[in-house]
């Protein structure tokens, strides 16, 4: 990555961004003139008890992205300032009965897992010289951010690499927030597969209309029964019935066990001779940072 | 058959005992046929009867379940790589003849003796052929279980594809190149046994894998397309005569379709040979279970004597084992997929540390 991350950054066509946010990062020229110290000379000229300025990077995942922690890593040592990582789990419920084991246990999880990403971090930005720290907690991205700079002071502005849109995220949050696209890399970690939404919505679609197709057979089965036994040409009505409850109530068994996770492993998909095809091109875009205010 | 159409016949009221037992005997019946091709039948049929379904709308009902569920089964698995279309196309027409033929027996034998004489018929080449083939494809997959190697095409199958008599036919994914001549009988006894015991999938898919040499993955996959042309046919032919009982139909179909795909998922989870296991485990507690109804049918040809209520504790348990044959199957496929699955896991996991 090097020197030449400061061009991936978009700031409506301004390139580097001066200027954009409260306290924007600046070029690394510029900072000298704040009296920013570097680490282990505090308090060089300044009134103020001199604290590092940091750079906060924010996901939603338990580990950040190769691709991220580059970036942050590079721009922090360039502009000499100290990383924080912080990682959002999803909301713990409100406790109680509804804070059950389950939650507790996927919690711990999540926090074993970011503090196995933030070891593998650590020595990066060490070795850099850099002064890091790695947070988790739980709850709302935006509030933890703003709870977060109010704990710490100095937290220059905001990395996000989590795919919470900018609108989202600025909600609650006084502070310069940047998004990190299309961040493909591979992960620190390996990661929890997400919950596919959209397959979950199919599923539930096909569960209706199976429910449905059900309902209309049985709630009639005077009428139903009347026509499709009386033989000859009537027989195809229940041929025709089970071909349709085949194919809705068949695609929406398929779903069920997708969504419960039960699914043939890839490579015991053995691909069709003729329908072998080359694999399609990943695309890994660069990293772009984009302003937010 | 078609005289029954023209008699006035009974459906049955359902109750939630009735549509509970059909779900749940569906959705095993569709995992065991999802995963080894066929099977199911052999419970729902005189499950349906014993709720007081008539026999022909048992039959008929059933078998309208059945080419659905496995036109689902085979779809999957196709997509899986397993289905030899060709193969099952070839062996589907043949085993139409089979059907035929196997219906003239039983019509003859029908005359002849009546329906004891033809129960026991029934009953007899249920025992001979569940316990020869049933038990050599026990004994195959206990061999390889034992040795840990993969599956071995047969001597006798090698043999044949050796012999050139044409027309040779190439069966891409069953990777197999032999004569159509040798092919055709194997369906023919599908066929027939389809016709006789309602289960052509117990003499089709060892055939597939012993005679023709195809592996056992490949086998019990084609066997559901041949299920599917035959369930078709057979549906089409009872529905004309008004037998299906569409309700029934349905509340199988409803378990059986979970089934099915959770069965063929099951067979990308498990070694080649769980399936030859779980087969002969079958096709031998069937045996045993028709077995157990034999003296029943003697009984009536006059051959013994037996007291009533010991001939009435020897069907109870005839059903049971019958269900047991399922219920013991459904285990073994559940049990193999959730080892594999957990081994998988734990494999995944020791990756993600290494990495780490």
């Amino acid at each position: 990555m090097g020197k030449n991350g400061t061009r991936r950054i978009e700031a409506g066509g301004k390139g580097p961004l001066i200027g954009a946010g409260p306290d924007p990062p600046s070029e690394p020229g510029l900072n000298h003139s704040t009296g920013r110290s570097p680490e282990g000379q505090a308090g060089a000229g300044l009134a103020v008890k001199s604290e590092n300025r940091k750079i906060l990077v924010v996901g939603k995942e338990a580990g950040f992205s190769e691709a991220v922690m580059d970036y942050a890593v590079n721009l922090a040592e360039r502009l000499g300032y100290d990383l924080i990582t912080m990682v959002v789990g999803p909301e713990a419920a409100p406790g109680g009965m509804f804070n059950s084991p389950y939650r507790r246990y996927l919690q711990e999880k999540f926090k074993k897992q970011a503090k196995a990403a933030a070891r593998l971090i650590e020595p990066r930005v060490r070795q850099k010289g850099l002064g890091f720290e790695h947070l988790v907690r739980f709850g709302d991205l935006g509030r933890a951010v703003e709870t977060l700079n109010h704990e710490k002071r100095r937290i220059e502005f905001v990395i996000n690499a989590s795919e919470m849109s900018e609108a989202e995220m600025a909600g609650g949050v006084t502070l310069p927030v940047f998004t990190i696209k299309g961040d493909q890399g591979e992960r620190l970690m390996a990661h929890e597969p997400k919950r596919n939404y959209n397959l979950a919505a199919k599923t539930a679609g096909l569960g209706l209309a199976t429910a449905a197709l059900y309902a209309a057979v049985f709630l009639n089965t005077g009428t139903v029964m009347k026509y499709f036994t009386l033989g000859g040409w009537y027989a195809a009505l229940p041929i025709a019935t089970v071909f349709i409850f085949s194919f809705v109530h068949g695609a929406f068994s398929h779903h069920v066990w997708e969504v419960l996770g039960i699914q043939a492993p890839k490579k015991a998909v053995q691909p069709r001779p003729a329908a072998a095809k080359r694999p399609a091109k990943r695309q890994r875009p660069r990293p772009r940072l984009r302003l937010n205010v | 058959m078609t005289d029954v159409a023209h008699e006035v016949v009974q459906f049955i009221d359902l109750n939630a005992t009735a549509v509970m037992f059909l779900f749940i005997v569906g959705f095993i019946g569709g995992l065991v046929s999802g995963f080894i091709g066929s099977g199911g039948a052999f419970v729902l049929t005189p499950g349906m009867m014993s709720l007081g379904v008539p026999g022909a709308v048992a039959v008929a009902s059933n078998m309208c379940h059945k080419f659905p569920k496995a036109l689902v089964g085979a779809y999957k698995r196709y997509k899986y790589g397993q289905v030899d279309l060709k193969l099952g196309l070839v062996m589907a027409a043949s085993a139409g003849v089979g059907v035929q033929v196997g219906i003239k027996i039983q019509e003859y034998i029908l005359n002849r003796w009546g329906q004891a004489g033809s129960n026991l018929y029934v009953s007899v080449s249920f025992v001979v052929i569940l316990v020869v083939v049933g038990g050599y494809v026990f004994y195959d997959a206990w061999k390889i279980a034992r040795s840990g190697g993969g599956e071995q095409v047969s001597k006798l199958a090698l043999w044949l594809q050796q012999i050139k008599l044409p027309p040779m036919v190439h069966f891409k994914t069953a990777n197999v190149t032999i004569s159509l001549w040798f092919t055709i009988p194997i369906g023919f006894a599908t066929g027939m046994l389809a016709a006789t015991i309602a289960v052509g999938g117990f003499i089709g898919v060892p055939g597939m894998i012993y005679v023709i040499g195809a592996s056992g993955l490949v086998s019990s996959a084609t066997e559901l397309v041949i299920a599917f042309v035959m369930g078709f046919g057979g549906s089409v032919k009872w529905a004309v005569t008004g037998m299906i009982d569409i309700r029934l139909t349905l509340i199988i179909l409803a378990g059986s379709l979970l089934g099915v795909q959770l069965g063929a998922i099951g067979t990308t989870y498990v070694k080649e040979h769980m399936i030859k296991i779980v087969m002969g485990t079958i096709m031998l507690i069937v045996a045993v279970s028709r077995g157990l109804a034999i003296p029943k049918y003697l009984v009536n040809l006059n051959v013994i004597t037996m007291p009533q209520n010991t001939i009435d504790l020897l069907m109870t348990a005839s059903f049971v084992s019958m269900c047991i044959a399922l219920g013991v199957g459904s285990a073994i496929i559940l049990g193999a997929m959730w080892r594999a699955k957990r081994a998988e896991t734990k494999k995944a996991m020791e990756l993600a540390v290494e990495e780490a």
